[in-house]
Parts: structure tokens; sequence; C-alpha cells
């Protein structure tokens, strides 16, 4: 069949009426859409934006619906204003909540408006991606992360700092200001500390740098330096800046890392995941330089009270030491001059009665003696005069007894030969005797020899 | 003879003369040795203190100048 001219319509004819019934159902209406942007393209000149709206299968990510989108003019304000408010760039493979009307153009094909784009919902988006991550972290890391009322206990910042911190590693962009402001403040320090830096270069933005962040601290650990605390430093910047800071391998190996860590991520809001997980965290590069300044100066002033309270110590010490030892000496001389007293009395005493005594002994031996003295005396007389008495008794007694007075009383000696006989045992008769009188020798010759008993001598 | 004294040993010998000595326990036969003893130990000491003294004001000025 060959169909006239007359039986067809204009294509502009058709999109035309298109448009028309399109128009009827959706002109005058707004839509909110949950969508995610590829296709992104922005001509700056026009102020255009041009992209895609896909929603994926949540299983397979198979697309399911695509749509062309748009903006421009005010809808473009109202992205800047977005990319400013969440620091989240309009680009392809973000998730946002939209408004949206339908549009038709013959020229141009089918459409969607962009009105409005919902900055909340992707604040929030983030912020639930960071709760999952946090929460991850926690339930597949038992080993060194444990969450402890609204603490994060991670083995890093169970790691107690070296009490200088000197030997650093720096992970930073190399040009970024945060760097020079943490160089500065370190380089500038009041006390004059110096540090040894080693530097760890990286891109410190976008989540897709965060694997070479992880890279350079796994270096820092391989330099087999032995740094006393790992910094990791970022300057200012939009809150998508930071998504970095709560990618879930990077937090999970600040959270393992043997170094201390202190960050330095210079944002306003909520700390991320890695200031979370790390053992210091400051708000910006100056405040960590600040950190490990005030920390060697809390090491400084303790050793430099410790050396006030020695140098006190050892002046006191020293006082103390000569107040004992001269009291010391004091004490010495002292008893010792007392102790000399005191002998010296001792032995004055003793020569006092030495003195004394012998004198006393002395005169009492020289009574005894006066006294024996004066007896002599007296009984001498009568002594004599009884030795006299006696003596002139004994020569009576001798007179008397002398032989001759014996021979004159009548008695003879008998003599044989010339040997006095006061016993007749040896006499026999016939032997010859010698009787002597007082005045005559007479030799006799025994006639008999007979027993005499008469008594009349005994007295 | 060079003793081998410290001015711990020293100080405590004093100490243990002077206490004798104050409580009348030493005898007149060794009381000048003991008071003579005494008196080397409190050169002794006294010049412990002061050449200790010297050195820690040394010392204490180094750090000084060094602070």
């Amino acid at each position: 069949m060959f169909l006239s001219s007359s039986n067809s319509i204009k294509l502009s004819q058709l999109t035309g009426h298109i448009q028309h019934e399109l128009e009827n159902v959706f002109a005058k209406q707004t839509f909110w859409v949950i969508a995610d942007v590829t296709n992104h393209t922005y001509k700056s000149q026009s102020n255009y934006h041009y992209f895609e709206l896909v929603e994926k299968d949540s299983g397979s990510s198979r697309i399911t619906a695509k749509i062309a989108g748009r903006a421009w003019g005010n809808a473009s304000l109202n992205i800047l204003n977005f990319e400013n408010d969440t620091g989240q760039k309009f680009r392809n493979d973000i998730n946002v909540l939209i408004q949206v009307s339908v549009q038709y153009s013959s020229a141009f094909g089918m459409h969607l408006n962009l009105l409005d784009i919902d900055t909340n919902y992707s604040l929030g988006l983030f912020e639930q991606q960071r709760k999952q991550n946090l929460e991850r972290l926690v339930k597949e890391n038992p080993a060194f992360i444990r969450k402890v009322g609204e603490q994060y206990i991670t083995r890093n910042n169970s790691i107690s700092f070296n009490r200088v911190i000197q030997k650093l590693a720096i992970v930073s962009s190399e040009t970024s200001a945060g760097y020079l402001d943490f160089k500065h403040t370190l380089d500038t320090n009041p006390y004059g500390y110096h540090f040894e830096i080693d530097n760890y270069f990286t891109l410190v933005q976008g989540e897709v740098n965060a694997a070479q962040i992880l890279a350079k601290m796994v270096d820092a650990f391989n330099s087999n330096s032995k740094y006393d605390a790992l910094i990791i430093i970022r300057g200012g910047g939009a809150q998508i800046d930071f998504l970095i800071f709560d990618n879930y391998d990077l937090s999970r190996a600040v959270a393992k890392f043997p170094i201390p860590v202190i960050t330095g991520i210079g944002h306003q809001k909520n700390e991320t995941i890695v200031d979370l997980m790390a053992n210091t965290a400051t708000k910006t590069p100056t405040k960590a330089a600040e950190f490990i300044i005030a920390h060697n100066r809390l090491f400084e002033e303790s050793i430099l009270s410790t050396q006030k309270m020695m140098l006190i110590k050892t002046l006191q010490l020293l006082t103390n030491q000569k107040e004992r030892l001269s009291q010391l000496k004091n004490a010495t001389c002292n008893s010792t001059k007392d102790l000399l007293h005191k002998y010296e009395r001792n032995i004055l005493n003793l020569s006092g009665s030495v003195l004394t005594n012998p004198r006393i002994i002395l005169s009492n031996k020289e009574k005894d003696l006066t006294n024996i003295i004066i007896s002599l005396r007296s009984f001498n007389k009568s002594y004599f005069n009884n030795q006299r008495g006696q003596i002139a008794h004994f020569l009576s007694l001798a007179k008397m007894m002398s032989p001759q007075n014996i021979l004159n009383k009548g008695f003879a000696i008998v003599k044989a030969n010339d040997k006095i006989l006061s016993k007749s045992n040896d006499i026999q008769e016939g032997d010859e005797l010698t009787v002597i009188f007082s005045e005559t020798e007479i030799k006799t010759i025994v006639q008999s020899k007979s027993a005499y008993n008469e008594r009349e001598f005994d007295l | 003879m060079k003793e081998n004294l410290t001015y711990e040993t020293a100080y405590r010998e004093l100490t243990k003369i002077a206490y004798d000595i104050e409580n009348e326990s030493v005898s007149v036969d060794v009381l000048a040795e003991k008071v003579k003893r005494a008196s080397i130990l409190i050169g002794y000491c006294q010049a412990k203190l002061r050449s200790t003294e010297t050195e820690v004001n040394k010392i204490i000025k180094q750090m000084e100048s060094n602070g």
C-alpha cells in the first residue's frame, strides 16, 4: 500500500500533539524524585547543567529507569548553593533528591527540568554512610576497635605517646596551606624544640585517594624509622573533601596503626571517622602542631620542676648537714669538757680522800703507839721487880739445890768408875765405890746388896 | 695511712663518739684519742660538705646558664 502524502502529517505536528498531551498531564506539576546523576556536563558560559538521571536496581545495579535532565538559571543557582552547603560537587554518581518538572519539546525531546536539589538529603546520605562505616568498623574489628559509650577505643588511641614527640611522619598534600601552617607552627615554636620530619606527600581529598593515604602510612611504618607520631594533615575545605577520612579502609588502618596518629584535619563540623580512630584528633593542622609542642613542653616543665626540686633539696640537705655537723661539733666539745670536768671532780674527790684518810690512819696508829709506850713504861718496873723476885727465888732454889749444900745436909755422892750413881742396878758385891762427903772422899768396897723399902726421904 | 672514709661512715662514727662522750662512756684513757678522732672526722665532714657545696653551686650555675 502506498500512502499518499495527504495521509501523513509532519513530525512537528506529531511532536506538537505529544507536547500538548503531556502538558495536559504534567504542566504546572512538580515532583520530588530520588535518582543518580550520570553523563553530567556543565557549560559555564550559559550556566547550563546537562545530565541524565538513572535509577538502578539495588541488587544488580541494572538501570531500571533513565531520563535526560537539565538545569539552568535559578536551578543552576540552587545547585551552586547545594555544592557550597554540602561540599558535594554536582557530578556523576551522586545520589540526589531533586525537584523536577517534566518537559517535552519538539526539538529536544523529553527531559526533566531540575528545579531544586535537597541539601539535607545528601548530607543525610553522607551521615548514613559514615554511620554504616563506623558500625562496620566496630563489628568487623573487635581486636582493635571497641565502642564504649560514645567513645571508640582503638589500638591506636590506647597507645601512650613517648615523653617527647620529636620524630614525625607527616601525611599531607605537599602544596596544602594546612601543611605549611603545621610546619610553620613547629618551626617557630617559642621553646626552640627541634623536630625531625619525614614527609609522606599524597593527595588528601577525594575518596578515591584513601588508598594512597593508606599506602603512605604503610611506607611510614615500613621505613623502620622510630616515629614518635604520624600526623595526618589537611587544611580547610568543603565537607565533601573530608569524606576521604570517613573511608572504611583508611579508618581501619588508623585504628590498627602501631604509631600514635595525630590528625589535624581542618573541618568545623562533626569529626571524621579517622579522627575517632586516631590517638589524638585536633581541629586544624596548626592545632596539631600546638598539641605536639604542648606535649613536649609538658615534658620539659616536668624536667625543669624536677631540676628545681632537686636543687632545693640539695641545698636543704647541705644546710641540714652543716647544721647537724656543727651541732655535733659543739656537742662533742661541750660534753668532752663536761666529761673532763667530771673526771677532774672525781679525781679531786679521790685525792681528797687519799690525802685525809692516811692522816687519820697515821694519827690513830700514833695514838696506839703512844698507848703502848705508856703501858710499856708503867708495866716496866713491876715487871723487873717480878723478874728480880723470880730470879732471887731461882737463885735460892739453885743454892738450895747445889751439891755442896746437899752434901752439907748429910747426903753423900756415890761414884763408880768416876760416874755418879743414882741407881744401884749395876753394882755388884766387891765393886769399888767412891763416896764423896762435903769435905771428904772415901773409897770403899761393896760388902752386900739388898732392897731398901723405907720411905723416910719421900716428901 | 689513707683512710677509706665516706661522709656517711665518718658522720656515723662521729655521732657515735658524740653520743658516747655525752653518755660518759668514754674512759679518760681514750678520751683524748676519741676527741682527736672526732675532730678529724668533723674536719673531714666539713671539707666534704664544702667541696660538695662548691661542686653543686658550679653545677647549678651551669644549669642556669644552659636553661
